[in-house]
């Protein structure tokens, strides 16, 4: 972690992710005013499994969002805590490994 | 492009762990030669960028959306080895935290996107960067996400649940990710593009062409 603040350009990326997670909301936003379908959805449906989803774990933010807060603050929590975890487990199994 | 438990057959699901477990052990041993001061940040920085650039779904009149999935650039930037462990990182949080995608599943999802996205768009970016370079990154990111595809839509096309209609998930799945490639085509092209000019030093391969490590034997 600290070679991202010393460095210019690791603080150059941290902003960079900073950048990202502030646009997660408005593109979720956007995605469900065109209403959101994926390929493998389509798969599911034309196949009858659509039903057939059955989480095992949800996790503590399902779907990206909060529980309890609505859409957008929860889109933005949800990019922050996820982009911070994804970061610091990268680093640490980078770190794990490098030994 | 995330399956959820459920839709996969046990059989299916424990092929797919079997596959991505040998991958990522093998990318892991590699990564060994490869971290250190320089790449370990880079490898985060990737990773954490990815998950973002994942919850950025590009809304598409008509009805759908996608979201740039990373696996090929990933690969480009860092190398085979260290490009599975990023998208690793980042398919499991979104498993664990998030829900998105199932556990039993998160073998296949690994295999799909940490390990065929990374592994396809490696290779195609080294057969076709003589050619032209950017070009190059565009069809890697182009041509991996859409055999990523035809990785999912042939497990669940495998399994019950599917009823075992591979001739209707394969077609569905590649055919929709190769339209939506495109996208991930032009994305990883505009951001590798953007890399290269701004620090071509952190492109593996850039500084040191035969020191780019061999793409994992899978």
């Amino acid at each position: 972690m600290k070679a991202l603040t010393r460095n210019s350009w690791g603080r150059r990326a941290l902003l960079l992710l900073l950048l990202l997670v502030v646009l997660a909301p408005a593109f979720g936003w956007a995605s469900g005013v065109v209403g959101y379908a994926e390929p493998l959805e389509n798969a599911a449906e034309a196949t009858g499994a659509a039903d057939e989803a059955s989480p095992l774990i949800s996790g503590p933010f399902p779907d990206y969002s909060v529980p309890g807060l609505g859409a957008p603050a929860g889109t933005l929590v949800s990019a922050v805590v996820g982009t911070t975890l994804t970061l610091v487990f990268a680093l640490c199994a980078g770190k794990l490994v490098e030994r | 492009m995330h399956i959820p438990d459920g839709f996969l057959d046990p059989l299916v699901a424990g092929l797919f762990w079997v596959g991505s477990g040998i991958a990522i052990g093998i990318a892991v041993r590699r990564a060994r030669r490869e971290l250190g001061d320089e790449r370990t940040p880079l490898l985060g920085v990737v990773a954490a960028g990815l998950f973002a650039a994942q919850m950025l779904n590009w809304p598409i009149p008509g009805g759908t959306s996608a979201h740039f999935v990373g696996g090929a650039f990933a690969g480009i930037l860092l190398g085979p080895s260290l490009g599975v462990l990023a998208m690793t990182a980042v398919v499991t949080i979104q498993a664990l935290v998030f829900g998105d995608g199932g556990i039993i599943a998160l073998g296949a999802n690994l295999f799909a996107m940490a390990v065929v996205d990374v592994l396809v768009g490696y290779a195609v970016f080294r057969g076709l960067r003589g050619v032209h370079e950017t070009g190059a990154a565009f069809v890697a990111g182009w041509v991996a996400v859409t055999a990523s595809a035809l990785a999912v839509g042939a497990g669940v096309g495998a399994s019950s649940a599917f009823a075992y209609e591979l001739g209707v998930t394969v077609p569905i799945m590649v055919g929709g990710h190769a339209l939506l490639g495109t996208i991930e085509g032009a994305i990883t092209a505009a951001v590798y593009g953007y890399v290269a000019d701004a620090r071509p030093d952190l492109v593996l391969g850039r500084t040191a062409d035969e020191g780019l490590s061999p793409e994992v034997g899978l």
